[in-house]
């Protein structure tokens, strides 16, 4: 037997380490001011660039892109190196991974205060940092299966499978998801339209949710816990199960985002099945995970890793139940567009991937650095204070979530709504904003002491730069006849595994998502429905830009709650020219679909300078600078070209005078109506965009309310 | 008349209809493949494959470091 003598990188690791704990605690920082801003609208300071529409995108990218991303990166590169018995199979490209990632994360941190977003939730990123995303992926793929086929140990373990159905997922869904059609260096257009650009976002920031947050984090899971325990896996046969059952489940559960929506039904109900049938992989994922810790639950009680592991594993059986009760159309006809749902992605990021990151940190610094950890006593108050600080923030969230739900559905006895003033019922939950604020600085205090804990252990040790290791090199054997055979075949051979692994993943998307272009009964046209204006084009871009869709919704459900209180519920032909959708997630403020007409433009011109002079009490922050900045004129030609050559039917050279033209009419219109509310604007001002897109806003059907089939 | 039974439950469960049933069929087919794969492994691969973590290979593991400090 050859015996060879290599070294592991400890320095890559280490590197993503460090980021992930500066990035996690800025990530961290940044929902705090935003949530904040929820019962102190004012703490924005009237600066745009940390309103909350602007910040929230930035809050769930740090923390899903480069806190646990960096968390999954720092963990993968040390644990594939030791299961593959080898080192990274280029260190450039190891270094390429970690200087391009935290460029993408700068880049993020400066493009989307600054209001440069796609709008698509968890991929508002503009479409130059699309394509650095994706090749710093491909980098990290090149150096993950090189790894892999240099490898010294003949089987992969489960941990590299789900690393190996991350990487190719993410690419799938990055890939489809970001097609747009660019409309200048920082402006793009979704290639998709309404109804198909919901179906294929939700496709996508659901499987983000499974295949960034969860996935990897299983394999690390699978590595971790045994690791930190000494003790195998409690079942094999149950991680294999648990493995092939959930990436071919996940992928079809995107749908139960949008129940209740314009989305068809069938895709709907596909979208919720699916989903309930995920809490058994996924429980018996969480199951392997404790039952792992069978007769060891003694060093549990001693060492903080263990501890943050197990509240990890819980925080994914509590989420991975939720997730499928939620997605029952009757619980999300109550829960969706309510804090319910942020509650619920903060069991699963605050647990499961924030302690299981803690627990990693609290494995490797020790180890990298070749020293006990400096203070396990610190250790265990960031367990109590982090776990303190999460329930603090989640408890509080989903008794707002259910109360706002149930308020809004609310009927007196006469058959009118009981709280018709929306206002009120978010009023009715700010005092759990203010709790729900002591719980994240909470688990940030709980942070800044792992940074402490991990800075002070990395200075009383010496760093190990390379860890030497032996191992045996691979012999090409014949692989062994019997039941078993296929099986040990696929976890030898890298190239087979992985193409079974995109077929199991492509079949769902494939399934709900092509019928939705090809089907055209699937989106059916309104004869009255045509494109927006010049001016509403722009008006839209700055309701892109400020993230008006973080708190509003356009999409009423066909419930008697809603249409009593919006109006009639949404058509999915009223979207087609939604390039891109903006249905929204979640409701701080009223749905917007049927905004058009229903107030003066002189109450949106004081209601954007002021809420609170019109909606006394309102949370909406003051976008008093939309008074002052000019509309950007001379964008448009380039914006309504990139909307034609996606399907939007302006004529050929109606951005070179006629749109102009109209768009100046229009905004004359906006003046004079202002003028007859005794309010004085200039005409190029950025609120007369908006307030000509707002009022634009669900009046198609209401002129011509005649649908006819798709031609 | 077990097709009828699970058409008619599908249709009743939100007119979903072809796009239901074959993805009912693709997923129950795939579960159980996976099932009797699982189940036709060996122990001592099992064992084996189980066992991967705690060998890392390492010259001078320090994975003991932290229990025999606790």
């Amino acid at each position: 037997m050859n015996v060879e003598t290599f070294k592991y990188d400890n320095r890559i690791v280490r590197a993503f380490g460090i980021a992930t704990i500066v990035w996690g605690i800025v990530g961290m920082l940044v929902g705090l001011i935003a949530a904040v801003q929820l019962f102190f609208p004012d703490a924005n300071l009237n600066f745009q660039f940390i309103t909350f529409g602007r910040i929230r995108p930035l809050h769930t990218n740090a923390v899903i892109f480069a806190f646990v991303g960096n968390g999954m990166f720092m963990g993968v590169y040390y644990s594939l190196q030791r299961l593959c018995k080898a080192r990274m199979f280029s260190d450039w490209l190891s270094w390429f991974n970690f200087w391009g990632w935290q460029t993408i994360i700068v880049a993020a941190a400066v493009t989307l205060p600054l209001g440069l977003t796609t709008s698509k939730e968890y991929a508002e990123l503009e479409w130059p940092i699309k394509i650095a995303i994706t090749i710093v992926w491909v980098a990290f793929a090149v150096n993950l299966f090189g790894t892999i086929v240099k490898r010294r140990e003949k089987h992969m373990y489960v941990a590299i499978w789900f690393y190996i159905a991350t990487v190719i997922t993410v690419a799938v869904l990055h890939i489809t998801n970001s097609m747009t059609m660019p409309a200048g260096l920082f402006k793009s257009y979704s290639m998709y339209a309404g109804v198909q650009d919901a179906l294929v976002q939700w496709w996508y920031g659901h499987n983000a949710v499974a295949f960034f947050l969860t996935t990897p984090y299983l394999g690390l899971m699978y590595y971790f816990l045994p690791k930190a325990a000494n003790r195998p896996v409690f079942s094999y046969r149950l991680s294999i199960i648990h493995f092939w059952a959930l990436v071919f489940l996940y992928i079809w559960a995107g749908p139960h985002h949008l129940l209740y929506s314009a989305l068809p039904d069938w895709a709907q109900s596909l979208g919720m099945v699916f989903s309930l049938m995920l809490i058994a992989p996924s429980w018996g994922g969480m199951l392997n995970g404790l039952l792992t810790l069978r007769g060891a639950w003694d060093k549990v009680r001693q060492d903080p890793v263990l501890k943050f592991m197990v509240v990890a594993i819980t925080a994914y059986g509590m989420s991975t139940l939720e997730g499928p009760l939620l997605s029952i159309k009757t619980v999300n006809s109550l829960s969706h567009y309510t804090d319910w749902t942020i509650a619920h992605v903060h069991v699963g990021a605050m647990g499961w991937n924030g302690f299981l990151t803690f627990s990693m940190l609290y494995y490797l610094f020790p180890r990298l650095y070749r020293t006990s950890l400096w203070s396990t006593k610190l250790a265990n108050y960031h367990f109590w204070i982090g776990l303190l600080g999460m329930m603090f923030y989640c408890v509080p969230i989903y008794i707002a979530g259910v109360t706002e739900g149930l308020m809004w559905k609310q009927f007196n006895h006469d058959g009118f709504l009981q709280y018709p003033n929306f206002l009120e019922t978010i009023l009715q939950v700010v005092p759990m904003f203010r709790l729900r604020a002591i719980g994240g600085t909470l688990y940030l205090v709980g942070a800044f002491m792992l940074a402490y804990n991990l800075y002070r252990t990395a200075k009383a040790g010496q760093f190990e730069p390379d860890t030497e290791a032996q191992a045996a090199a691979l012999e090409k054997t014949p692989v062994a006849a019997g039941k078993s055979a296929f099986h040990r075949m696929l976890e030898g051979k890298p190239l087979f595994f992985t193409v079974l692994a995109t077929v199991a993943i492509l079949v769902g998307g494939l399934v709900e998502i092509v019928p939705m272009f090809l089907v055209q009964q699937n989106v059916p046209t309104i004869a009255s429905v045509h494109p927006y204006s010049p001016l509403e084009v722009l008006g839209r871009d700055i309701y892109i830009r400020e993230g008006c869709l973080g708190c509003h919704s356009q999409m009423i459900r066909p419930f008697r709650s809603e249409t009593e209180r919006y109006g009639e519920y949404s058509k999915a032909g009223e979207y087609v020219y939604d390039h891109p959708f903006l249905w929204g997630s979640e409701r701080k403020g009223p749905d917007l679909a049927r905004e058009g007409g229903k107030y003066p433009d002189a109450w949106h011109f004081n209601h954007m300078d002021d809420p609170r002079s019109t909606s006394p009490g309102s949370i909406m922050p003051r976008y008093s600078w939309l008074l002052t900045q000019k509309i950007e004129v001379d964008t448009l030609p380039s914006h309504l070209i990139a909307l034609r050559r996606i399907g939007v039917p302006y004529p050929v050279g109606y951005e070179n005078g006629p749109a102009q033209k109209d768009l100046s009419a229009q905004a004359d219109k906006i003046v004079a109506n202002l003028k007859l509310g005794s309010v004085k604007a200039d005409s190029d001002k950025e609120i007369i965009a908006l307030i000509a897109y707002l009022q634009r806003l669900g009046t198609d059907i209401k002129s011509a309310p005649v649908t006819t089939a798709a031609k | 008349m077990i097709y009828n039974i699970v058409h008619s439950i599908l249709r009743e469960a939100g007119n979903i209809n072809g796009y239901g049933l074959f993805s009912f069929i693709l997923f129950f087919g795939f579960f159980i493949g996976v099932l009797v794969w699982a189940f036709a492994l060996k122990k001592n691969h099992l064992n084996h494959m189980s066992d991967l973590p705690l060998d890392g290979g390492e010259k001078n593991s320090n994975n003991t470091i932290k229990s025999e400090k606790l």
